[in-house]
């Protein structure tokens, strides 16, 4: 599998196909992964994939405009670099995709192996990516759900009474530093002016507390309904342990039973908040 | 605090809702003055954000009105507004804030007897609530 993505990255860079081709590398510690940017044939045998490939790398994309560029992308990237080709963030032409038939990712810190799944691949419905050029691995047989996740947190939260609720996020977001690694880490998280970055209107406030954490949290989570695929980036880089994707799964999970709509799945589907049925029974 | 008077927002269109409740003003109806209208050209410009910058700012409760389905002024404001609000609505709860404690209404503006139901309705409402924590 890594000498094929080898082979094929080197033949895209030698091709001229593509200036760069961003995949994986090996990390200083010896066991995890970090991103890797090759722009040439040579570099092209740094390459890596393995269950340590956690990142994201649809993150990029946006960054590279008007460069060809290859890039390598399990089936959640390739549902990222969809939602960025129907926002006009990414033309479909520039990026050449290797996808990759995707086991799960592992849980690995810095330094600290596990071969525990990340929690997003226990509710992940794709093995095969949405979208490739060249697909390294076979495409495992129909149903592709592999890990069925019994009791989702989301349900376990739902059936708490909203006091409990109340509680529970209040204890999460008053520990929030407002690093704002979930908004940088996040592939969807693109706008060239944040609206916690306003000053007027003034829509988080300055000060670290918890309401300012309040707005900023439900903000961003809002801002990704219908557009976050569940890569969970934003949760792990987390440096305070916020449950994030809780509430980004919840309000998918809404999308989908109101409006049928997957994030990432269709780039040619209308987005749910563009659009809307004259007759709908929704409120 | 508990017999603190609950605060409400109300972000109601021009073009209907604030007509309505303009009616219920000028045929003296009444209802209670709890709530604090915002005057927004159209459901449609209500952004979530400004229902959770009030929440934030303390309101008990929020409602949000326009124009009845298919009688927007500006032809289907009020189709995308539904859409947003109604996702709002789901994520609010999901948070702890009680599902009546946002309300989403369409009120013409023949409709002041109605507004001021509603008025009356979602303070009762939010007395029995209490304060938000």
């Amino acid at each position: 599998m890594i000498e094929e993505i080898r082979a094929k990255a080197a033949d895209l860079l030698r091709s001229g196909e593509v200036k760069c081709f961003i995949g994986y590398e090996r990390a200083s510690d010896g066991l995890t992964a970090r991103p890797f940017f090759a722009y040439s044939a040579d570099e092209a045998d740094r390459l890596i994939f393995d269950g340590t490939c956690v990142h994201n790398l649809a993150r990029y994309l946006p960054d590279m405009r008007g460069k060809r560029v290859g890039i390598l992308a399990k089936p959640c990237d390739s549902r990222s670099i969809n939602v960025l080709i129907r926002e006009g963030q990414v033309e479909r032409e520039e990026v050449y995709i290797v996808g990759v038939v995707c086991d799960g990712v592992y849980r690995t810190t810095w330094g600290k192996p596990s071969r525990e799944l990340q929690p997003r691949c226990l509710y992940c419905s794709k093995r095969t990516p949405v979208v490739y050029d060249y697909l390294v691995g076979q495409p495992p047989p129909a149903p592709e759900s592999q890990h069925p996740a019994s009791i989702s947190e989301v349900e376990a939260l739902e059936r708490k009474p909203a006091a409990e609720r109340w509680e529970f996020w209040r204890s999460h977001f008053a520990r929030c530093i407002r690093c704002n690694a979930c908004r940088q880490i996040c592939p969807a998280c693109y706008c060239p002016q944040c609206f916690s970055d306003q000053l007027d209107p003034l829509w988080t406030g300055i000060r670290i507390g918890l309401p300012q954490n309040w707005v900023w949290n439900v903000g961003r989570a809002l801002h990704l309904a219908g557009r976050c695929i569940d890569c969970e980036e934003c949760q792990r880089a987390c440096p305070m342990g916020i449950p994030l994707a809780i509430l980004n799964r919840k309000l998918a999970s809404r999308v989908k039973e109101l409006f049928g709509f997957e994030a990432g799945m269709d780039p040619r589907a209308p987005f749910p908040f563009a659009t809307f049925e004259k007759e709908e029974e929704i409120l | 605090m508990s017999d603190r008077e609950p605060r409400v927002v109300g972000f109601l269109c021009n073009w209907c809702s604030y007509a309505g409740a303009d009616l219920a003003g000028t045929s003296r109806m009444q209802y209670p003055p709890n709530i604090r209208i915002i005057r927004v050209p159209c459901s449609g410009r209500v952004d979530p954000l400004l229902v959770i910058k009030a929440f934030e700012r303390g309101a008990d409760g929020v409602l949000v009105s326009g124009c009845h389905p298919g009688d927007c002024h500006y032809t289907q404001g009020n189709y995308y507004a539904r859409r947003r609000l109604a996702i709002l609505r789901d994520l609010l709860e999901f948070l702890g804030i009680e599902r009546d404690r946002f309300r989403i209404e369409w009120v013409s503006a023949a409709e002041g007897q109605r507004f001021a139901q509603i008025v009356a309705d979602f303070v009762k409402k939010l007395k029995e609530l209490g304060p938000r924590r």
